[in-house]
């Protein structure tokens, strides 16, 4: 009994040990120490982070992964960057530019083949071709243009954030810094350095004392700095780490990254803690991580149907802890590194609505003990972690506020009860799929479980109506607050409505025994619809005051996710294996 | 017989299919309204859907428009009609149902206040540049006529004329003056354009007008379109004509003519509401983040000068935080002119507290409920120890 329990448990603290083991520190690289420079607090989109961050949204935009495959090797986000700010030329023949659209490689002379991804090197020909069709595009808004037109403006984002990003520390094509304090005061120096500050993607050198903490300057801004008489003291150590790199002098980089270090840790020793915490945020990857958990959790339960009930379902039900104390972590993470309530973003709020969901679902589990809890709250954690795992390709996760936004009271009362109720509905939704499948698969009928389950999803629309319907007149406070209307008929608005009423709708026919057992599940999955056009669907309207984020190529998910609901209704309505019974 | 068809029309009334049915076509008004924005604009999509009582839409071949399906304010007041006789015929003093009435009690509460809202609230702005004192309210939709006597360089005498006045053929008299307007015709939106030599003559005879091409267009429907209003208008004073002027929002350099040693200005603007007060910006603040384009904060420092009533004092407006006076609310809305110009949005809504007191309710509904239910639950769980 006791040898049981503890196999229950073990999956489930083996996945928190391997956890634990990514938050270890990588060694150096040959020989250089890539993690410390990864560390280096710098000043970027309106906030101090680690260039390791830098290096890996940018990666993420550019390739859509956080890694680059180069000669046998893995490249790791830093590693790339030091390529890019150090080594141009190294940088410019690794392929990062992820192309998936065929009419964008014909436009390059290039067939599709398995390879999407291109280097600088190969794309650099057609570099006009490709500014002039983006330049044509831009034009036009983005609803009305064509795939093409989306696609050669995406490429050409891509490509001028790398090259902002090659013209960060140094320019391209420059000898290095030491060369540039050298020729400071020489004919073309000053178009040079200024050039430089107007390219620099980043600001690396921390603001001196009695300066205001914003007051970081790029290496162009301090060139420029230099030239009339006041150099920044950390300009000499960034030169020797660039130069080591460069050169290939493992020592020489390491001694000049641990002296730029030294520096910002007496000028600013609050960003380089911000930084190191942060690092360790992205090298764990808390989300990805929880997605794995969770698929671990969900493979485990389909086992425990056909195997070993009493073990495996214990176990999968640890596993699904487990993943989502790894889950529980990150979010705590970033609301520490961000001084902001959970959700400020489309991509926080699928990571929160995740969250809410497999929290549900571990309290219905333990609840009724059935595995059912266990199923549906691993399926919710992991298509939410995937849903933000492709949101995070736009860009820096942790962006700052838009002024209207900024105001951590409503974010944390309005936002996180809405983003609650998406959760509930989204469950509610989960579990009915749930009973329809088994419905149609179990071998049996089993009275009892599908009680249990009508019960849960019944529960949950409550819960569901209650948090939708208090987070939707928050937010028409906050709204007469900031606008001066309670309520404007806004999408997003009428969005968070729609869920109201239709859960609402669901519970008064219930009440009124309008529908029973079958049409309350049918209903619940429908809310799925609903809850996925109003998260989502309103933002490709393009219009209104919430239009924070125009996603074209997530249109057609969204519109397949809704063709499956619409299916899975229909089979939900079905006689109970009406495919057997023609068979038969 | 009569008796029988009114209680049975009264419990069909307080029935909760009505309820479902009125949801169900609410939803699908909020669907179609929010579908209906990318073309009509937002103001254009709610008057349409939800400010209706009937959808009317133009058929092909029918002389007259059809009601398509019934609009936002008819389910809106069956729905109210519906929950107030629920309330009604079911009340009882059932401490376990008593949170629940009090909460939809709050949502009828709560939908009188957007019919409140849809038929008293007025969205005017308030356009200042800094160091500028204003004493009025524009309107956003509404346009006037204006007619300036700028003979005195201290002191303008203005008049107003309303768009809804500018009707091809009125005659409208300016009241203090001599002057009287005869409208030629007003176009909602219009483009102008310089005439060509092919081109007709202008109806216009005077000012800048002579030389323009003047065009019908349709109104702007998407909410980032503004018309070009203009109004052909001939000005008789003392029984003499002062010529055709055409006169529109698009085109900037002033037109005047002179009678009996007064000069009168003409042009078209947004329509003016005169406060009792005036405001002055003293500052306008725009912070971004550093090193980015993201805003941080739009704040304007005002100061609020209300003689009438002894007031003087300075205010500080910002992103969620507005200046509530008079019955309005002044709302930080907008920028421009090299961070130099803020401007307000003003609301005037005098059913601006439902939806708060309905909020209120609601809370304490559902906290009765729920406080009841979990008190009858440990009294039961008690029960079955013992």
């Amino acid at each position: 009994m006791k040898l049981a329990k503890l196999f229950a448990w073990l999956p489930g603290l083996l996945a928190l040990a391997a956890a634990l083991a990514t938050a270890l520190p990588p060694g150096p690289v040959r020989g250089f120490d890539m993690d410390r420079f990864g560390r280096t607090p710098v000043l970027e989109g309106g906030r101090v982070k680690p260039l390791d961050s830098v290096a890996r949204n940018a990666l993420l935009m550019i390739r859509g992964k956080q890694g680059v495959p180069f000669e046998g090797r893995q490249l790791g986000p830093d590693e790339w960057m030091l390529d890019v700010l150090f080594r141009p030329e190294a940088a410019d023949a690794q392929p990062v530019f992820v192309i998936n659209d065929p009419d964008i490689l014909g436009l390059m002379g290039l067939r599709q083949t398995a390879d999407r991804y291109f280097s600088f090197d190969t794309i650099a020909p057609h570099l006009q071709e490709i500014q002039s069709q983006a330049m044509a595009a831009q034009a036009l808004e983005s609803v009305q243009r064509s795939r093409f037109q989306n696609a050669v403006v995406n490429l050409f984002d891509r490509l001028v954030l790398y090259n902002h990003l090659e013209n960060s520390v140094q320019l391209a094509d420059s000898p290095g810094l030491f060369a540039e304090l050298q020729g400071l005061g020489g004919p073309q120096s000053a178009e040079r350095d200024r050039s430089l500050a107007e390219a620099s993607r980043f600001r690396i050198l921390p603001p001196l004392p009695g300066q205001s903490p914003d007051a970081w300057l790029n290496t162009g801004e301090a060139l420029i700095a230099a030239a009339s008489g006041t150099p920044h003291p950390a300009l000499v150590a960034l030169a020797t780490a660039g130069a080591g790199y460069h050169a290939g002098q493992p020592e020489a980089f390491n001694r000049g990254v641990a002296e730029l270090q030294g520096l910002t840790a007496n000028l600013r020793p609050g960003a380089l803690r911000h930084a190191r915490s942060e690092i360790l945020f992205n090298r764990v990857q808390p989300f990805y991580l929880g997605m794995v958990i969770y698929v671990l959790a969900l493979l485990t339960l389909f086992a425990s149907w056909l195997w070993r009930r009493d073990l495996l379902q214990p176990a999968a039900f640890s596993l699904l802890a487990a993943g989502a104390l790894v889950h529980t972590a990150g979010l705590v993470s970033r609301i520490l590194l961000q001084g902001r309530p959970p959700v400020t973003n489309l991509y926080s709020s699928a990571v929160f609505v995740g969250w809410a969901a497999v929290i549900l679902g571990v309290i219905l589990e333990r609840m009724y003990r059935k595995g059912f809890g266990t199923a549906v709250a691993a399926a919710a954690g992991f298509a939410s972690l995937i849903i933000a795992h492709h949101l995070a390709m736009e860009g820096d996760t942790m962006e700052m506020m838009r002024a209207v936004l900024d105001s951590n009271f409503w974010l944390a009362t309005h936002v996180v009860t809405v983003t609650i109720g998406y959760s509930g509905t989204f469950l509610a939704g989960i579990i009915a799929i749930a009973y329809t499948l088994r419905k149609h698969i179990a071998p049996a009928p089993d009275p009892a479980t599908t009680r249990t389950l009508v019960d849960m999803t019944y529960g949950i629309v409550c819960f569901a109506l209650l948090f939708s319907f208090v987070g939707t007149v928050l937010g028409g406070i906050w709204a007469d607050q900031s606008w001066g209307r309670f309520w404007g008929w806004d999408p997003k608005e009428n969005g968070a409505l729609l869920i109201v009423l239709w859960n609402a709708i669901i519970l008064h026919c219930r009440w009124g025994d309008y529908i029973r057992e079958k049409g309350l599940m049918a209903m619940a999955i429908f809310g799925n619809i609903i809850t996925s056009l109003s998260w989502f669907g309103v933002n490709m309207l393009g219009i209104g005051l919430h239009s924070y984020g125009f996603m074209d190529q997530a249109f057609w998910a969204l519109a397949w996710f809704d063709a499956s609901q619409l299916v899975l209704i229909a089979l939900c309505l079905m006689p109970r294996r009406f495919w057997a019974a023609r068979l038969n | 017989m009569i008796r029988s068809i009114a209680v049975r029309c009264w419990i069909a009334l307080a029935s909760l299919q009505v309820t479902i049915v009125a949801l169900v076509l609410l939803m699908a008004l909020v669907v179609l309204c929010t579908l209906a924005q990318t073309d009509l604009g937002t103001l254009g999509a709610v008057n349409t859907y939800m400010r209706s009582f009937l959808v009317m839409r133009q058929v092909q071949g029918l002389p007259f428009r059809v009601p398509l399906f019934p609009g936002g304010a008819l389910v809106g007041l069956v729905l109210v009609a519906n929950l107030s006789a629920a309330l009604v015929r079911r009340f009882e003093f059932n401490p376990r149902k008593f949170g629940l009435w009090v909460v939809h009690a709050g949502l009828i509460l709560l939908v009188a206040g957007e019919f409140v809202t849809g038929a008293f609230q007025v969205d005017t702005r308030m356009t200042i540049e800094e160091g500028q004192t204003v004493n009025y309210l524009e309107s956003y939709h509404q346009m006037e006529l204006a007619v300036s006597d700028v003979t005195d360089p201290a002191h303008t005498e203005e008049y107003g004329v309303p768009d809804s006045k500018l009707r091809a053929g009125a005659v409208v008299p300016l009241p203090g003056t001599p002057i009287t307007l005869k409208v030629k015709r007003y176009f909602v939106n219009a483009v102008l354009a310089p005439r060509a030599a092919g081109d007709p003559p202008s109806p216009a005879d005077r000012g800048v007008g002579a030389q323009v091409k003047i065009t019908e267009a349709p109104p702007a429907t998407s909410d980032k379109e503004v018309n070009a209003a203009s109004v052909l208008v001939e000005p008789v004073a003392g029984g003499q004509s002062y010529g055709t002027w055409l006169v529109s929002t698009v085109l900037g350099a002033p037109q005047s003519f002179v009678h009996e040693g007064r000069t009168y200005l003409l042009s078209m603007r947004a329509r003016r509401y005169y406060l009792p007060y005036a405001v002055t910006l003293k500052k306008f603040s725009h912070d971004s983040y550093a090193g980015t384009d993201i805003p941080k904060n739009f704040s304007s420092l005002v100061h609020l000068s209300n003689p009438a009533r002894g007031e003087e004092r300075d205010v500080l407006i910002y992103m969620n935080q507005p200046l509530r006076y008079d019955g309005k609310a002044f709302y930080q809305a907008s920028y421009g002119k090299g961070d130099t110009l803020s401007v307000l949005q003003v609301v005037a809504n005098p059913g601006w507290l439902l939806p708060y007191l309905s909020c209120a309710l609601i809370t304490l509904g559902l906290l009765l409920h729920f406080g009841i239910t979990l008190f009858n639950a440990i009294k039961r769980r008690e029960k079955e120890a013992s």
